[in-house]
């Protein structure tokens, strides 16, 4: 065998635990690595393939209340523009829908199409992903039919401008574009026979689903703003819903960006705290072996070939480690499939990826690589006179830390002091490990308490405002409306909340979606203005903020905002998030916007008295409004239902990553304490010899961790509750959060910090159990 | 009529080595006296240490009995074991033992704060027991590789004698010693056995045997013979012939 294999061989096999941590641990980083890579480089790409699939549109806009010659001037605008290359102006029934969905109720924009129809569209195209043999009833998307919802044959129960119909679920379909709650509007499709019950029974009422590709997807955006224009323009009685690609690909991807920045983060953590363990290991590898070096040298072993046998260890331990984990991988690949594919809606089949493999292998292998150079680079410096003398100490103690007889610490807790204070390598090495398991443990704690038992605080970053109730009247219906609501003793408070997708122009910019309200103090969700505050009058404006630093936009400054009527300036008085509209959206009050603008219809979010039932209370509504009322949600059960795949996304991504760690703190600790354990057996079995017992032996090592332990324990914790906020930004970054508006659960987190540093005492005393096996009798020198 | 501190029965020690058994010690009966500076003798491989460790608790016998006093200490687990050795033993090893990462004093108000939690009347014990081995203050708060070998194996016997054990072992205590420091260390214990101080010592060193004052010779693990050789005087000739002609006639 090469001399080199033959070193590495014998230095694995006096190293057995040793290597079976740090493989446990390059396991852990490939894993997630593989998965953050795989997750993120070819599950975005598959919304694109499936986009091409179904040559699906880049705008897709879909309107209701159209006359007679809207199709043929439509086609006609979309035939003459240069920069669309195919479109379908279909029929398509469209109208405000609700249905349960996660035992909640969602409310959507939906757009309805017979089957047939759907499936031969030229552009928009949609495909059957799962079929019976139920001749007569609906399909769903297939985002309806993951987790414990519908399946084939159950009853849809869905209300359609607030009435009730009931259809059989005869399959499930994909599309692109509008087949999820996430894209602004849903595609339903029915069978030909109750297609054409629904149009007897809202004859003459007809709309389209138009879907437009165009040459250059960014351009999608403004493209879909000025057909907009021109259609409101000729037909302003229309109404429209529209979304695009460049929407469509980032909110259909949250939790995948969620997903994606929690398992970037966790396999570069892990991968840290492999590499310091590394690190230390080979740095006491030196020290524990300086005479074996030292002979080693003598008998003509260059340092290159010594260091080269440490790096076919270790490399050769990762890069197997590696291959384990990247394999492992894709067990946990499915599973995760299904989780996003309820959020996403989009079919993914697993596949193998050799680019994220090889980037995982080489970026981990390279990363011990260089660890491993850098720290046995010092074997250079050995002379193998001084070596073998054992000259080169491994520890040079200055100073008598915590005199005995000085100290007012007990025999243990001193003996253990001294041994805290004579390894700083062994500090540094828990350092690392608990500053980012701490980091870990505030996360889970922000998480437990902000999306898992209270999911309020997510609402308001991710979703923007909530309330009990949220009532859409024509306006000359809002007087009725709003008397009624001031009469009732159940509501509690009442304001003008009207968005339904309308858009106003920056000029100079871009196309925002924009919040109308009537007073911006009796908004629930005060956090949604992340700086400066909610407009107060008709000349004021807040913007979404990532679209504001993107146009380099200043609270104070003076920005031009026109919509169908004029154009106005207004001052820019604060900075909103809200992940709906992806960072671009506003916030104008009533006279504001009036000012440019009609308002559509108006919609009044309506908070109720506790315990208050909100379907009865709307249905009361809804009775004394009659045809003025548009539509009656329960804002809180749509909330419920939409953000119960983020909860249970949330709970799984809290239990993974409390069992990553605890998983790194076991074995990081493991490779501490035998480190620990064979460097000082020889004192173990000196103190043994003079009546120390086995347990006061295991509690004072347990105590010399300690210091380290807590006390970056204490620092993580402290400093980690301030990072979380922007940590969430950066993962949320890509759907216009900016700044993480979680409150961090002070006394939760403290509380984990503790149990962290509880686990990590009962994870050491356990592991050093293995003093036992340390008997005083290998002192004997004799026979 | 002397006092028995330690009394064995059908002593025996085995070994297991690579499957083949080695019997180390066979069916020793033995008595050690309160008082005595008892020293074990014999060619190498004859069980000396082993024995040593045996009798003072650091390793359990494969059959037999061993008592201290009323306590059948052959029956203990390792950690009441540990307490035996702490509460009545002192040891005092060849390689002398001292932890490198504490300073000479500490090693020994580590061994004494097990027992006693006085710091301050620990640490004036300590003193008065460095005063007698000849260490001065200063040296006391060095570390253990920045004293020479025979003060280190003078602090050994401070650490050892500490907690006043009821006996002191010693497993060669000179053996790694230069002959002045050796010498040192000798008459150190002698100096204690004078003052009562039971101890047990193994060595195939005759000038080290000279200063007991009962030697037992063990030849392949069984107790061949023993010679009463009385009160220590040194430069008694006749005693040291005695001495001699009791190894010569055990073949040593």
């Amino acid at each position: 065998m090469h001399r080199n294999l033959l070193l590495t061989r014998s230095n694995i096999r006096k190293a057995k635990g040793q290597t079976v941590a740090i493989i446990v641990l390059v396991l852990l980083s490939s894993l997630m690595m593989n998965l953050w890579l795989m997750l993120s480089m070819d599950y975005r790409k598959n919304f694109e393939r499936s986009h091409d699939k179904l040559n699906d549109g880049h705008i897709n806009i879909a309107t209701y209340a159209v006359s007679d010659d809207f199709t043929s001037f439509v086609s006609d605008m979309l035939e003459n523009r240069s920069d669309i290359t195919e479109y379908t102006v279909g029929e398509a029934f469209s109208a405000p829908i609700s249905f349960e969905y996660n035992g909640g109720n969602l409310s959507q924009f939906g757009v309805i199409i017979e089957k047939e129809n759907a499936l031969s569209r030229k552009v928009g195209k949609m495909e059957i992903t799962e079929d019976s043999d139920i001749k007569s009833g609906i399909y769903l998307p297939m985002i309806y039919g993951t987790g414990n919802n519908y399946k084939v044959g159950d009853t849809f129960k869905i209300s359609i401008f607030d009435e009730e119909f009931e259809y059989t679920v005869c399959g499930f379909f994909n599309s692109a574009m509008i087949g999820s709650h996430n894209c602004s509007m849903v595609a339903l499709l029915l069978t030909d026979d109750k297609m054409e019950e629904l149009y007897d029974k809202y004859y003459p009422y007809s709309s389209a689903y138009i879907s437009a590709r165009v040459k250059f997807a960014s351009e999608c955006e403004e493209i879909s703003a000025e057909i907009k224009g021109i259609i409101a323009e000729e037909y302003p009685d229309v109404m429209l819903t529209s979304n695009d690609y460049e929407m469509i690909t980032t909110s259909r991807y949250v939790s995948q960006s969620i997903c994606t920045g929690i398992l970037s983060a966790m396999a570069l953590l892990v991968l840290l705290i492999c590499v310091v363990v590394i690190t230390s290991n080979i740095t006491n590898f030196i020290g524990e072996n300086m005479q074996n070096l030292g002979a080693l040298k003598a008998v003509g072993y260059t340092s290159g070939k010594i260091i080269s046998s440490l790096l076919t260890q270790f490399v050769g331990i990762t890069v197997i480690a590696a291959i384990v984990g990247i394999t492992l991988s894709y067990g946990f690949f499915p599973p995760l499939n299904e989780m996003m594919i309820a959020q996403t809606g989009i079919p993914y089949s697993v596949r193998f990826q050799p680019l994220p493999l090889l980037l995982t292998l080489i970026f981990i292998a390279g990363i011990v690589l260089a660890a491993v150079y850098f720290s046995a680079r010092k074997i250079k410096k050995i002379e193998p006179i001084t070596a073998m003398r054992q000259g080169i100490t491994t520890h040079n103690f200055k100073k008598n830390k915590f005199p005995f007889e000085k100290t007012s610490l007990s025999l243990n807790a001193a003996l253990a002091m001294k041994s805290t204070f004579s390894n700083a390598k062994q500090n540094l090495t828990v350092c690392v490990t608990m500053l980012v398991v701490s980091l870990i443990a505030v996360f889970s704690a922000t998480m437990f308490t902000n999306v898992i038992t209270d999911v309020q605080p997510m609402v308001e970053m991710i979703v923007g405002e909530y309330s009990d109730s949220g009532i859409n009247v024509e306006l000359d219906s809002e007087n009725r409306l709003i008397s009624l609501l001031e009469s009732d003793s159940r509501v509690e408070k009442f304001y003008l909340y009207t968005t339904n997708n309308m858009e106003v122009h920056h000029v100079g910019g871009s196309t925002l979606y924009v919040s109308v309200v009537d007073d911006c103090s009796k908004l629930n969700n005060q956090n949604r203005i992340i700086e400066g505050r909610y407009p107060k009058y008709d000349n004021e404006i807040a913007i979404a903020v990532k679209y504001a630093k993107d146009s380099g936009i200043k609270i104070g400054d003076e920005i031009s905002v026109k919509a169908d009527i004029s154009e106005a300036n207004y001052i820019v008085t604060g900075f909103s998030q809200e992940t709906n509209y992806l960072g671009k959206d506003c916030v104008l009050t009533r006279e504001g916007f009036e000012k440019i603008g009609t308002l559509p219809n108006a919609t009044y979010y309506i908070d109720l008295v506790e315990s208050v039932d909100v379907d009865g209370f709307n249905a009361g509504i809804s009775e004394h409004i009659k045809s003025g009322l548009n539509t009656a949600e329960n804002i809180k059960s749509l909330i419920d239902s939409a953000s119960s795949v983020y909860i249970m996304l949330v709970k799984v991504i809290v239990a993974a990553i409390i069992m990553v760690s605890c998983i790194v703190i076991v074995f990081v600790m493991y490779l501490l304490v035998r480190t620990s354990l064979n460097r000082k057996k020889r004192d173990y079995g000196i103190l043994k010899a003079i009546g120390f017992t086995t347990s006061k032996l295991v509690l004072q090592t347990a105590i010399s961790f300690m210091p380290s332990v807590i006390i970056s324990a204490a620092i993580g914790t402290a400093f980690s509750i301030p990072l979380i906020n922007p940590l969430m930004a950066l993962v949320l970054g890509g759907v216009g959060i900016v700044r993480g508006t979680f409150d961090a659960p002070v006394l939760l987190c403290l509380i984990a910090g503790g149990v962290l540093v509880i686990f990590t005492f009962g994870a050491v005393c356990l592991m050093s159990l293995r003093v036992k096996k340390i008997a005083p009798r290998e002192l004997l020198t004799g026979e | 009529m002397k006092e028995t501190l330690l009394k064995t029965e059908k002593l025996s020690k085995s070994f297991s080595n690579g499957g083949v058994m080695q019997h180390v010690l066979k069916n020793i009966d033995l008595q050690l006296y309160k008082g005595d500076f008892t020293v074990i003798m014999g060619a190498s491989g004859a069980g000396k240490s082993t024995l040593l460790y045996a009798l003072s608790g650091m390793d359990t016998p494969t059959l037999g009995t061993i008592t201290f006093g009323d306590k059948m200490i052959s029956e203990l687990s390792q950690d009441s074991l540990a307490v035996f050795r702490r509460d009545h033993c002192g040891f005092i090893f060849q390689q002398i033992y001292l932890i490198d990462t504490m300073s000479v004093l500490d090693n020994i108000l580590a061994a004494g704060l097990l027992v006693n939690n006085d710091k301050k009347a620990l640490a004036t014990k300590a003193r008065e027991l460095f005063s007698a081995v000849d260490i001065p203050e200063e040296t006391i708060h060095k570390f253990p590789t920045q004293i020479s070998g025979g003060e280190a194996q003078r602090a050994g016997i401070v650490r050892a004698l500490i907690n006043s054990p009821e006996i002191l072992f010693a497993d060669e205590p000179t053996g790694a010693l230069n002959s002045k420091s050796g010498l040192d260390v000798l008459d150190t214990l002698t100096k204690f056995n004078e003052q009562g101080q039971s101890i047990v010592m193994v060595t195939h060193d005759m000038r080290s045997a000279r200063r007991a004052n009962r030697i037992l010779y063990l030849k392949d693990g069984i107790i061949m013979g023993e010679c009463d050789l009385g009160k220590y005087t040194p430069n008694d000739n006749k005693r040291h012939e005695k001495l001699a002609d009791f190894l010569t006639e055990m073949g040593w």
